[in-house]
């Protein structure tokens, strides 16, 4: 064995420890933070008027928020351009990318090819719009704290080394997707050899570890947030709103 | 404590001035707090509205509507402004030794 | 009177009254703060007359106990991602420039001791922006808790929807606990437990006023308009404001003519004639033992019906009534009931037809105030406007970033309605007074006390030439009794 051998060996079983150790802490950490949240009870009814007057008129009110961030676009054109574009082309990204996770590769993460490079160009320029904004504008550059420089360094590091890999120094897409494949059958073998990958994988694997114990939270508490997610019935009649807490 | 002081007598006050305890309240004690709002002088017309807010004061245990003080002692509104610069609320009941009505007034 | 920045926000207001953030200046409003509260209001309201001696801990025992039970303080204390949307959504951070002033800064007083404390940020505060609780931070507290007029604008303007409202609600919560609180609002409150209501009307001073505006009235008008005390077995209990019966008589005179015209029974209370509720301003203890007198004063008299007068923390906190003080069914729906939203069920049924002279209120050009409490708490956003539009010919609305659920507050809401801290009341009155003078109006109708006792200040001062008045006040010119 050589000692290149060596240093890939080791360089393997510290990925191989650290990707399982990222995944479960990731699932777990969700699980625990977001079932938190929804075993916490709320004590008065909250909802923020215009709202909804139906329970499924909140559903969709929760799912607009989701998908279209109204609020921002009332609060800031620029910012709401730039979040939504980077939430869709972290999206469009990360479907992209279920062709290292699944076998066969679902027809449209294939048909994406075209486009792929387009949308992360997108998710990288979004992520310098931003990371600009933040520093830009007194008013932000007031309000932000290192979390939130970290966590947007951490995403532009991800999308810097992705695209080199994907479009310059390219690794091998057999080597990866045996990797990953690997992981997940429980039969983890070799990292591939290609270090800029590697430094790739990292960043994610950190991204993931932190993600549960972070603003980036904001992706499941979204869903959470009583002021958005209750419907206004407190005039209706059999709707009276009882406090969990005196129950 | 903040104190008003006056002819060597001490008064406690709040922190707006306001005398803690409306009975220790005298006429010489008025003139002293009428300094502090900007009344100069306190006039016949003071003094009628000075005695109808303690008047009131002494029968219920609270300032009078505007309204009323208006009409029972023959002034509107802006001559009670004219009188009181801080208005009838802040300025009258100071001097008149009430305690400041509070709440969303 | 420290002076804030005086420039005027809303620029080109010929067009569309588009709204201009100032320049930071940092501390600019940290100086100003409410009075402490007094032992004997305290005493009146279980609460610590001073700081406590162990506060630090009792304080984070008590933010880990409202973590625990509040949804929404637990999921608003984590998802924030800092994007500034809401910075320059504050009216008191129009007003006074002061980037502490911000509700994403307001919130992070709170959140810099939640990460502390109780997240894993906690090891590294400051890698994670965390902050010990010191006497330095409480200080901070005490002041921008303060200077938040829970108004909830910045949540129309947050993706998530965080409400800072509720986040100043657990600090003042937090600050009650260890003995840290207002004298304005431990005031009133004990006024409420001794007297009845805010004001501190005895009993047979509230009757006195309500027979002599049935004086004014016959005068007036030449008919036997009641205004009824304590009537056992009238249909309606009108918890009115008591500013209603002290200050704005001209409201209170307008649900008398509105009653007598309609031919119902109704009656205020002695016990409780009061709909605002301090404790809403203080602590969840306070809220709803104060919430509870309501119901209490409606089971006495016997009454079929509760309305709720023209005040806006009022109906924030009533349309709390059956989750506070339990169900309300042996009462006749709809409850709780809003004085507009009767209104505007009379207007649809007819009750008033023909019988509106519109032009008696054609000296004024009317513009609306939404309270922020009747509006992004309560949805009372339409109503106001239908009765002011079936009694007044001359309506104007303020820009649309200005009302309805993008009301501002009239600077003074939610406890900060006190003489000495003067300077951020008319700072934050300032969007308010700006998009006022936008619309020419010389009547300034709204709902609510707060705003009737706030608004004739922040308009003198910002040299608004308007009056402040009632939406009911208006009704009550136009029907021909």
């Amino acid at each position: 064995m050589s000692a290149s051998d060596i240093i890939w060996t080791l360089l393997s079983l510290f990925f191989i420890g650290l990707g399982y150790f990222a995944a479960f802490a990731f699932a777990a950490g969700m699980l625990w933070r977001l079932i938190g949240y929804l075993r916490t009870p709320m004590p008065l009814p909250h909802a923020l008027t215009p709202a909804p007057k139906t329970e499924g008129g909140a559903v969709l009110r929760v799912l607009g928020d989701v998908t279209l961030f109204p609020n921002l676009f009332k609060a800031d054109k620029w910012l709401w351009a730039g979040a939504w574009v980077f939430h869709a082309a972290l999206a469009a990204v990360l479907f992209r990318h279920l062709r290292y996770f699944t076998y066969p590769v679902p027809g449209l993460v294939l048909y994406m090819e075209p486009v792929a490079l387009f949308f992360g160009l997108l998710f990288g320029a979004a992520i310098l719009f931003l990371f600009w904004r933040r520093l830009g504008l007194p008013r932000t550059l007031y309000i932000s704290n290192l979390p939130d420089y970290f966590a947007l360094a951490l995403l532009g590091l991800i999308a810097g080394t992705g695209l080199m890999v994907s479009y310059w120094l390219h690794a091998n897409l057999v080597d990866v997707k045996g990797f990953i494949l690997g992981l997940m059958t429980f039969h983890p073998v070799e990292v591939p050899r290609h270090p800029l990958f590697l430094l790739h994988l990292f960043f994610v694997l950190i991204l993931m570890l932190y993600f549960p114990f972070s603003k980036l939270l904001h992706a499941g508490g979204v869903f959470f947030s009583p002021s958005r997610h209750q419907p206004y019935q407190v005039q209706l009649r059999g709707k009276r709103y009882v406090n969990p807490l005196e129950r | 404590m903040p104190v008003i002081e006056l002819e060597g007598i001490q008064m406690d006050v709040d922190e707006d001035g306001f005398i803690q305890d409306p009975a220790t309240w005298n006429e010489a004690l008025a003139v002293a707090i009428a300094k502090t709002e900007d009344v100069e002088e306190l006039t016949e017309d003071h003094w009628k509205v000075v005695s109808y807010l303690r008047e009131y004061y002494q029968q219920f245990g609270i300032a009078p509507m505007i309204r009323k003080l208006c009409k029972e002692t023959g002034y509107d509104l802006k001559t009670i402004y004219e009188l009181f610069p801080s208005g009838p609320a802040k300025g009258a009941c100071k001097i008149a030794g009430l305690p400041k009505p509070t709440g969303c007034v | 009177m420290p002076k804030f920045d005086e420039t005027p926000i809303i620029k080109d207001p010929a067009v569309n009254g588009v709204l201009r953030a100032p320049g930071l200046r940092e501390h600019a409003s940290t100086d100003v703060r409410c009075h402490p509260s007094k032992p004997k209001d305290t005493a009146a309201i279980d609460l610590p007359a001073e700081l406590v001696p162990d506060w630090k801990e009792r304080a984070l025992a008590k933010f880990g106990e409202l973590l625990e039970q509040n949804q929404a303080l637990r999921v608003y204390m984590d998802i924030c991602v800092r994007c500034g949307a809401c910075t320059d959504k504050c009216q008191f951070f129009l007003g006074t420039g002061d980037p502490q002033n911000f509700p994403v800064a307001r919130a992070e007083l709170l959140r810099r001791v939640y990460r502390r404390y109780f997240t894993p940020a906690g090891l590294f505060p400051d890698l994670g922006a965390a902050s010990d609780l010191d006497e330095d931070l409480l200080r901070k507290w005490y002041t921008y808790f303060y200077q938040c007029s829970e108004c909830r604008r910045c949540s129309v303007f947050c993706p998530y929807g965080i409400d800072t409202a509720e986040i100043t609600i657990a600090a003042r919560e937090i600050m009650a606990s260890i003995g840290v609180s207002t004298k304005y609002v431990t005031e009133v409150v004990a006024k409420v437990y001794q007297t009845g209501n805010n004001l501190g009307i005895p009993p047979a001073a509230w009757k006195d006023n309500c027979e002599f505006l049935e004086e004014e009235v016959l005068e007036e008008t030449g008919l036997p308009i009641r205004f009824p005390v304590d009537e056992a077995g009238a249909d309606i209990l009108l918890v009115p404001p008591s500013a209603d019966n002290f200050a704005n008589t001209d409201t209170m005179i307008g649900y008398g003519k509105l009653f007598h015209y309609l031919g119902l029974s109704w009656t205020t209370s002695t016990y409780c004639n009061e709909g605002g509720n301090f404790g809403l301003f203080l602590n969840f203890a306070n809220l709803q033992k104060v919430n509870r007198r309501i119901i209490d004063a409606a089971r006495m008299l016997g009454v079929k019906t509760i309305i709720w007068g023209e005040c806006g923390h009022a109906w924030r906190a009533g349309i709390l009534t059956p989750t506070l003080s339990g169900p309300m069914d042996m009462f006749d729906p709809p409850y709780p009931y809003h004085i507009s939203q009767f209104i505007v069920d009379m207007l649809r049924k007819g009750a008033f037809d023909g019988r509106l002279d519109k032009s008696a209120n054609d000296d004024y050009l009317v513009t609306y105030h939404d309270p922020c409490n009747s509006a992004r708490a309560g949805q009372l956003i339409e109503e106001p406007r239908q009765i002011i539009r079936a009694v007044c010919n001359r309506f104007v609305e303020m820009p649309p970033n200005t009302i309805r659920e993008k009301t501002f507050c009239c600077g003074a809401g939610n406890g900060l309605l006190t003489d000495e801290i003067m300077p951020i009341r008319m700072a934050g009155g300032k969007p308010r007074a700006m998009a006022v003078k936008h619309t020419k109006a010389n009547y300034l109708a709204t709902v609510c006390a707060i705003c009737k006792a706030q608004l004739p200040e922040s308009m003198h001062y910002w040299d608004v030439p308007v009056k402040v008045g009632g939406v009911i006040d208006l009704l009550a010119n136009a029907l021909k009794l």
